[in-house]
């Protein structure tokens, strides 16, 4: 995203502030990443249009204390829908769910190695079934959401350097484990 | 084990999937019904703090007064005794 786009958004959450029907460009614009995100992690569309509204309506009530910081401004509406995921598992009590496409998957692991099949991919998912809640959050913002580090920072309540150790610790454990040519970028 | 449960879904959602929950009029109204209950509370929390605050000055004012009349019974008990 450019700066000049960044700016543009800030002008509507500018208007938004007085008038709530201007935040309406905004919903329309992002509805569909937040939606995805949200049923991603809940894998139930019911649940995840739920906490989908939720998200804006919290983003709508309290847009006048907004600070810009430089992103996008997804990066707040994340971390908001964020918040009601977590709030949906405390309430139900379950095992929080990240559903994510095979498709996805598949390409991800193309671009790591070339000689990959259905077992691979299985043996993947149990592997990732094991690694630590918080670790598997960064690995979606940064792999399926493409998230920046700054963003995931930010999303995720940590550092930068928090969020990048996370990611690489990660990405260590599945070159050792798997031989897969990952690559390091930031 | 995890905390968490990965699930491998076939199908990406599409546009028309998330289609039937895009509704922004909701999204307005909701906000609005949220603004005007959070402005209600607050009102009421208002009236609330000046009603403690009137409690606790009246309850005040008679524990004074209460105060400034007890010595003079007093006294006169002790010149009954003598």
């Amino acid at each position: 995203m450019t700066e000049d786009e960044i700016r543009k958004e800030e002008q509507i959450i500018e208007r938004s502030k007085k008038d709530p029907r201007a935040f309406g460009e905004l919903y329309e614009k992002y509805f569909d990443r937040i939606f995805n995100y949200l049923y991603r992690q809940t894998d139930d569309e019911d649940t995840a249009g739920d906490l989908c509204s939720q998200t804006f309506v919290n983003a709508l009530n309290n847009i006048g204390r907004y600070e810009p910081r430089g992103f996008p401004f997804s990066a707040w509406l994340y971390k908001i829908a964020g918040n009601e995921v977590n709030k949906h598992y405390r309430k139900n009590k379950g095992k929080k769910v990240f559903s994510i496409e095979e498709l996805k998957v598949r390409e991800l692991i193309e671009q790591a190695t070339e000689d990959w099949d259905e077992e691979l991919v299985n043996r993947l998912i149990r592997y990732m079934n094991e690694l630590p809640t918080d670790m598997i959050q960064v690995l979606e913002l940064r792999f399926f959401e493409d998230k920046d580090f700054k963003e995931i920072a930010f999303i995720l309540d940590m550092t930068e350097s928090g969020a990048k150790m996370r990611t690489y610790r990660a990405l260590d454990k599945l070159r050792a484990n798997f031989n897969l040519k990952v690559k390091y970028d930031g | 084990m995890g905390k968490h449960e990965i699930r491998l879904r076939r199908q990406r959602m599409n546009a028309r999937g998330s289609e039937r929950y895009r509704n922004y009029n909701a999204v307005l109204r909701q906000h609005g019904s949220e603004k005007r209950m959070k402005q209600v509370t607050r009102i009421f929390t208002f009236f609330l703090l000046i009603a403690l605050l009137v409690l606790i000055f009246m309850v005040v004012t008679r524990w004074e007064k209460k105060q400034s009349v007890q010595p003079a019974s007093k006294t006169n008990t002790v010149l009954h005794v003598t």
